[in-house]
């Protein structure tokens, strides 16, 4: 397993723990600092409490907030966060309008580690 | 073809305007019989009925004039006969008032009353005076008729019993057709009746007819009780010839009737002329022999077939007319729906797809980051037993993962194909970026690509991706046809003042008749092979997607040939908007 230089800390926002879960073990594996929530409240909680991440990967469909209403308290709450929405119901519509809102990129599930990793990079450096 | 050709054989020539249960072709022909029918019915029927009503009116209107003319004439012939014979009694009446027996036996004297009678009254053939025993005592004229006996004669009896008597028509001792005005007077001393004789000629009776001759004039003559003919008749022989009448008037009155002579009808008056024995009979022309009835039936049948043929005409005009816009409506109406519902199935499977990827990409996403996990921590166990045989069950667990989100993705790739970003496009330049990719797919399988680009082509308004993917789209779909060796001919031109065109043909097996109407159906796919097994989804996003640029692809294909599709759009220019279609 490849060490990287920088060890970026990643939220995974998902309503599908099982998905957040185990792709926060992987980004582990590779040196990545990662937390899986459940949603919005878990995420701003996590915010609240002094958990910073570099990069926030957000599903859109979640029960309750929204991927999207979710992106705007991450940006109010910090705008420097970068944002990478990670969805299975992805539409161009919605990615549209999560870059007007500063969203770094728009990901389809599922989405290949390495794929996954370059974008994390680029949004950590950023 | 001969199911065909009796199935033309038996279209029913009038079957309303609907004609529902007919194969088209059928139903249109029908509807045009029918307007056909109809619209003769309504434009000829009241024409024809008018014009026969007219011809039957006036063909009335004819025969009463003509009965009204007979009437006239007759009555006018016989006041000119009956004027001519006062007038002729009168004189007679006052000669044999003012003179007696002796006076008139004076030759000399009958002369010169003769020759006074003569210059009033025409026709005056003799004047003599007949004593009481029937012998002629004197005489005036130019036949040798002095002492003639007329005891026996019946115009002298008839004489003796009336004061003035005007004789049948009779031949006599001169032995030539005439008639006698006779007046009686009886002598004072011997107290028996003498008579006062005037004979005329028929000839005279003949031109006195003669001025009732008309254009419509038959015949006119003079007839006795006993069919005797008392002057000239032009059909049946000169005087004292026989003719018998079929009916006569009983009194003075015209009696006129209708009668046939050589197929033809015409109207005859019978009249009797007061104190005389004669009947006047006046043949007049029927209606239908008149100038005038030929010249309104040749006048009615010339408007009436000028009126049928302009009529006709118009009417099998109108009627083809008709039924072309009918046809034209109603193939427009199929075609809009047709599209409606092509472009409604699109859109419900752009939905239908759009779920089932969505929904299937979160379990797939959760597979994938296991499978990885997986294979990130048998990756670190280099002392595990079944390292490497968990790593490629795991390679291809993640290679069923990929394939499933290719699948996912190209039916997303398909619901979104409805979004598009306009900007001014160059199409040769996307066929140029477009061909960049596949120049090499289409070298390694040998096949030429030609190209024919128009090089002033007229930019349009589109999306560029999506045009890409049109092309990509046809042009792959070209080059799977032909497999190997084979040629693709690419043209690009202005088709006119309003269109660019792109035709992409290709040398490969072709599309049978049957199949073209389906390829541009959602999930209708003729790549049946294992190795490059076709979603049925390519030509479906294309037509979505050139439809909603605003252009058309049609295809046309013949098996053995190849295959044309011919993409059209229009040219944008200052003022168009380039409008985008909504119903895909």
């Amino acid at each position: 397993m490849v060490k990287l230089m920088i060890a970026h800390r990643i939220m995974i926002v998902d309503d599908e723990l099982d998905f957040g879960t185990t792709l926060a073990e992987r980004l582990e594996l590779r040196g990545f600092v990662a937390k899986a929530v459940g949603g919005a409240e878990e995420a701003m909680a996590a915010l609240a409490a002094g958990w910073r991440p570099d990069v926030v990967l957000l599903d859109l469909m979640m029960p309750g907030v929204d991927g999207l209403a979710t992106l705007d308290l991450i940006k109010q709450h910090d705008p420097k966060i970068q944002v990478i929405i990670l969805t299975g119901h992805g539409s161009t519509e919605s990615g549209i309008i999560g870059m007007q809102r500063g969203l770094f990129d728009y990901l389809m599930k599922p989405v290949d580690i390495g794929e996954l990793i370059g974008r994390i990079n680029e949004a950590g450096t950023r | 073809m001969s199911e065909n050709l009796s199935r033309k054989a038996n279209y029913p020539l009038f079957c309303g305007l609907s004609g529902r249960d007919l194969c088209p072709r059928a139903r249109y022909r029908c509807m045009r019989n029918s307007l056909l029918i109809v619209m003769l019915a309504i434009t000829l029927v009241p024409l024809s009925i008018t014009s026969g009503l007219n011809f039957i009116q006036y063909q009335q209107l004819l025969r009463e004039d003509s009965q009204a003319n007979a009437r006239w004439n007759a009555e006018s012939a016989k006041a000119t006969i009956t004027a001519y014979l006062e007038k002729l009694e009168a004189a007679i009446t006052v000669v044999i008032d003012t003179h007696t027996f002796e006076d008139l036996s004076d030759s000399k004297r009958l002369e010169h009353i003769f020759r006074q009678l003569k210059k009033e009254h025409q026709g005056l053939v003799d004047l003599s005076v007949v004593g009481p025993d029937g012998i002629q005592s004197a005489y005036v004229g130019p036949y040798r008729l002095a002492g003639k006996d007329y005891s026996d004669s019946l115009w002298f009896h008839k004489a003796l019993d009336r004061r003035m008597y005007v004789s049948e028509v009779f031949t006599g001792f001169r032995n030539i057709p005439h008639f006698v005005v006779a007046a009686s007077k009886k002598d004072p001393y011997s107290e028996q009746y003498w008579v006062l004789r005037a004979s005329i000629d028929t000839e005279t009776l003949d031109r006195f007819l003669a001025l009732a001759d008309t254009d419509a004039l038959e015949d006119i003559f003079l007839l006795n009780d006993s069919g005797i003919l008392q002057s000239a008749s032009r059909y049946h022989g000169g005087a004292m010839k026989n003719f018998q009448l079929t009916r006569k008037p009983k009194q003075n009155d015209i009696l006129i009737f209708e009668e046939m002579r050589g197929g033809s009808s015409f109207y005859r008056a019978v009249s009797r002329i007061p104190n005389t024995p004669w009947l006047l009979v006046l043949d007049q022309q029927g209606a239908e022999a008149r100038k005038i009835w030929h010249l309104f039936k040749g006048r009615l049948l010339l408007t009436l077939i000028l009126c049928f043929f302009v009529s006709g005409g118009v009417v099998v005009w109108l009627a083809r007319f008709l039924a072309a816009k009918f046809r034209e409506a109603d193939e427009t109406r199929d075609a809009i729906l047709s599209e409606t519902e092509h472009s409604n199935k699109l859109a419900s499977i752009g939905r239908l797809a759009a779920g089932v990827a969505h929904e299937i990409n979160n379990p797939l996403a959760i597979i994938g980051e296991k499978a990885g996990l997986m294979q990130d921590l048998v990756g670190l166990e280099q002392d595990f037993r079944y390292r490497d045989k968990f790593l490629d069950q795991l390679a291809s667990l993640q290679n069923a993962v990929a394939r499933a989100r290719t699948i996912t993705h190209r039916l997303l790739g398909f619901a979104r194909r409805m979004e598009t970003s306009l900007t001014l496009v160059q199409l040769n330049e996307i066929l140029q970026e477009v061909l960049s990719f596949l120049e090499k797919d289409a070298a390694y399988r040998n096949i030429h690509i030609i190209l024919q680009l128009q090089e002033d082509l007229p930019v349009v308004r589109a999306d560029h991706g999506q045009l890409q993917q049109v092309f990509l789209n046809v042009i792959n779909n070209a080059i799977d046809a032909i497999r190997n060796d084979g040629e693709i001919h690419i043209t690009s031109r202005r088709e006119n003042q309003k269109t660019v065109m792109v035709a992409i043909s290709d040398t490969g097996p072709g599309i049978a008749p049957e199949i073209q109407k389906n390829i541009f159906e959602p999930f209708f796919t003729t790549k049946g092979n294992e190795e490059k097994k076709g979603t049925g989804l390519g030509l479906s996003i294309t037509y979505g997607l050139v439809q909603k640029m605003g252009g058309k692809i049609e295809v046309s294909s013949e098996v053995g040939i190849g295959t044309t599709f011919i993409i059209t759009f229009p040219i944008y220019s200052e003022g168009s908007d380039g409008e985008i279609n909504d119903r895909a």
